[in-house]
């Protein structure tokens, strides 16, 4: 019997894992006593310094379902098997000063409320079809990477074949969310991605641990597994160019534009310079580090098979729990297996919860007010409950067709490089070119995802000239190319829908610098309508300094509002009406304790102390006779 | 095996590096990018030397694993 078999039958395992959810529930239960305002704190406050984001934003980047994927291929394909998580810098530039100060500025709170606001309600509408299309095969990716998960321990104790698994892991989900999940998620939010990067560094080094130092397993492993990226066109389940289309331009778009995780964090940065940093630091730190937390099980799978630790017929995506069921006791494989899932239902409870809040938001609600009908709350409640059930029944059907490919990283390939490319396309299009608009949006969801369709039905003719010699195989040849081939046909029909009615003009409208009335302050090239309307004035970009003072409640002033001498203003460059930041002045707090406000006249103000309105003070959270520091925003 | 070696990393940076620098030239010509702030002359310091970093990453990688 292997370890991972042995450890299902050890009570240790089991009550480590039974524990850890108890403690994951608890937690979220605690929070949940503020419930409502929870999520409006963290989310919703503009409040938090670069860092405290980062944290939070390792949860995005080493997801619950990357431990099984990338080690999977990192033990097939060696360190290339991380090429996906090194490649997202390409996108910066536009995403630090387009995308970021864009949704920022414009308070823009999800993909699709960007879309009425960019374009019309019809695209919003088919902007919510594709979105729903993608979370709904995101709950099955969950559900295939949970039941793979507890395969290896639950095979050998109950003999269970994976869509056994797969259903039972669909009925746990369902009980897990109608008994307070969803109170969970702020865990996830907050905790887990940083106690899962450090579950993954610990196997690492347990890893280097067992070869007897990192000097060892490097050199047992061959030369050709050690190249960070894989082979340009040959072996068609996973080869260099497919991924760079399907990952570093599809997938890099995606995580960076249209992540809503990622959105609600940085609408939570206290600026968007803070904001700039949290993106900077986790794409050239945390990334590289996270690469090597969840796919370290492969390397070191592949040094016990050279070794002769494990068997040579062992199936790739068990890599990750055979290993570290190896390299730990029961009690730390429990931990792993809980760690990794709880994170996946906790993912599968947000994706179910966020399409009934989806269908009852966008579809179900407007179809009964344009036929005013007035409903109570109660029978939203039951409408959502049915939708839920729907969403899991679906997110099997979807794990049932992904449990097919042979592997859970070609099921997700594939899965990216089809539904992305009309989103991306039409984010990117509407950030970066100013006369693209909602004829040409339609177009995309429409005639672009339309021949998208026929390519699937006639690869040889229509993706065939973009695959780079890569061989089609299978039933879904080309699974990673075709995101090329997507994103081709999804570019072209928004331009061809958006300039299709100038004739002769085509080429001075493509060019044409004016802005469309629908663009502005939501396109790269309208950032300071964008920033005018924030502020409700011109900004102020003058520089100045950073001041500390005591604080005060000032009852007379009025709502939003904070008052210092002149001298201090003077200091700091602003002028009555310039936004401010107040902020407790113990760094380590991250902002928990701050708020925006604006500058009042300075009549009469004593100099080191800032006069704050009441809502100001009870927004902050401030605390008697602590200093604070005050800086002006612009 | 190892023919496999260069030509994914000349693609990556060649491709990659028209997406990259054909942002950054976009954004330096747009109404985000204020040329007389000087945090964000220093932004695009940092968004050049991420390219590097991440270009550096991957070629002494390929260096290490075929001679080290």
């Amino acid at each position: 019997m292997d370890a991972a078999s042995a450890a299902g039958e050890s009570w240790v395992f089991w009550a480590i894992v039974i524990g850890y959810f108890i403690i994951v529930l608890g937690f979220g239960s605690w929070f949940a006593r503020f419930n409502k305002s929870t999520s409006d704190f963290f989310f919703g406050g503009r409040r938090f310094s670069w860092w405290l984001i980062t944290m939070s934003i390792v949860a995005t980047g080493v997801g619950s379902h990357s431990f099984l994927k990338y080690s999977s291929k990192a033990f097939e394909h060696g360190v290339s098997g991380t090429m996906a998580y090194l490649n997202d810098w390409f996108f910066m530039p536009l995403f630090m000063f387009g995308w970021l100060p864009i949704i920022y500025y414009l308070r823009v709170r999800s993909i699709p409320e960007y879309f009425e606001r960019r374009f019309n309600r019809t695209v919003r509408v088919l902007a919510t079809i594709a979105l729903l299309l993608f979370m709904l095969g995101y709950i099955g990716i969950g559900f295939v990477t949970m039941a793979k998960t507890l395969q290896p321990i639950l095979a050998g104790v109950l003999g269970w074949d994976l869509i056994t698994i797969i259903w039972v892991v669909a009925a746990v989900a369902g009980v897990y969310i109608t008994f307070g999940g969803q109170t969970a998620v702020i865990f996830t939010d907050l905790l887990q991605g940083f106690i899962l990067l450090l579950a993954g560094v610990a196997l690492f080094f347990l890893g280097l641990n067992w070869f007897g130092g990192f000097d060892a397993l490097w050199q047992i492993l061959p030369p050709d597994f050690k190249l960070p990226l894989a082979h340009f066109n040959d072996d068609p389940s996973f080869n260099f160019v497919g991924i760079f289309w399907q990952d570093a331009i599809a997938g890099s778009i995606g995580f960076l534009f249209m992540n809503q995780g990622l959105i609600m964090r940085f609408m939570a940065c206290k600026s968007v310079n803070d904001g700039r940093k949290a993106a900077a630091f986790n794409v050239l730190f945390l990334l590289p580090i996270s690469a090597i937390a969840v796919a370290c099980a492969g390397w070191i799978g592949r040094g016990m098979v050279i070794q002769g630790d494990l068997p040579a017929d062992i199936a790739a995506d068990d890599i990750f729990v055979r290993v570290t069921a190896l390299l730990t006791t029961p009690a730390g494989f429990g931990f792993f297996v809980a760690a990794v899932t709880a994170a996946l239902m906790s993912t599968v409870d947000t994706l179910i919860n966020a399409v009934a809040a989806v269908v009852i938001n966008d579809i179900y609600r407007p179809i009964l007010e344009a036929r005013k009908e007035v409903r109570a709350d109660g029978h939203y409640l039951k409408v959502a409950m049915i939708v839920s059930a729907l969403a899991t029944i679906v997110g099997v059907g979807s794990a049932w067709g992904f449990s097919k490919f042979d592997s859970l990283y070609e099921a997700h390939g594939f899965f990216h490089a089809t539904l992305t490319p009309p989103l991306v396309t039409a984010i990117f299009l509407g950030i970066f070119w100013r006369r693209f608009n909602s004829r040409g949006a339609v177009s995309v969801f429409i005639a672009g995802a339309g021949l998208m369709v026929l390519g699937r039905f006639f690869p040889g003719t229509l993706i065939s000239p973009f695959s780079h010699g890569i061989e089609a195989v299978g039933n879904t040849p080309y699974k990673y190319i075709g995101a090329l081939y997507n994103i081709v046909v999804c570019f072209g029909a928004g331009v061809v829908g958006t300039l299709w009615p100038y004739g002769k003009d085509v080429v001075s409208k493509a060019l044409d610098p004016s802005n469309t009335a629908e663009s502005r302050g939501l396109t790269l090239w309208t950032l300071g309508k964008a920033r005018h309307n924030f502020k409700g004035g011109e900004p102020n970009d003058a520089p100045g300094e950073t001041v500390t003072a005591l604080w005060q409640i000032d009852d007379q002033l009025a709502e939003g509002t904070v008052c210092m001498d002149a001298a201090a203003l003077s200091a700091m460059a602003a002028n009555p009406g310039d936004l401010v930041y107040v902020c407790d002045r113990r760094w380590w707090l991250g902002g928990l304790r701050s708020a925006h406000a604006r500058f009042e006249s300075p009549e009469g103000a004593t100099a080191g102390v800032v006069f704050i309105a009441p809502d100001i003070a009870e927004a902050a959270h401030f605390q008697e006779g602590r200093e604070v520091t005050v800086e002006k925003e612009f | 095996v190892l023919t496999r070696v260069w030509l994914p990393y000349i693609y990556l940076y060649g491709v990659g590096g028209v997406a990259f620098f054909g942002g950054l030239f976009m954004v330096l010509r747009s109404e985000g990018f204020r040329r007389t702030d000087p945090r964000h002359r220093r932004w695009v310091g940092i968004l050049v030397f991420g390219f590097v970093w991440y270009a550096a990453i991957h070629g002494i990688g390929t260096l290490a694993a075929l001679y080290a």
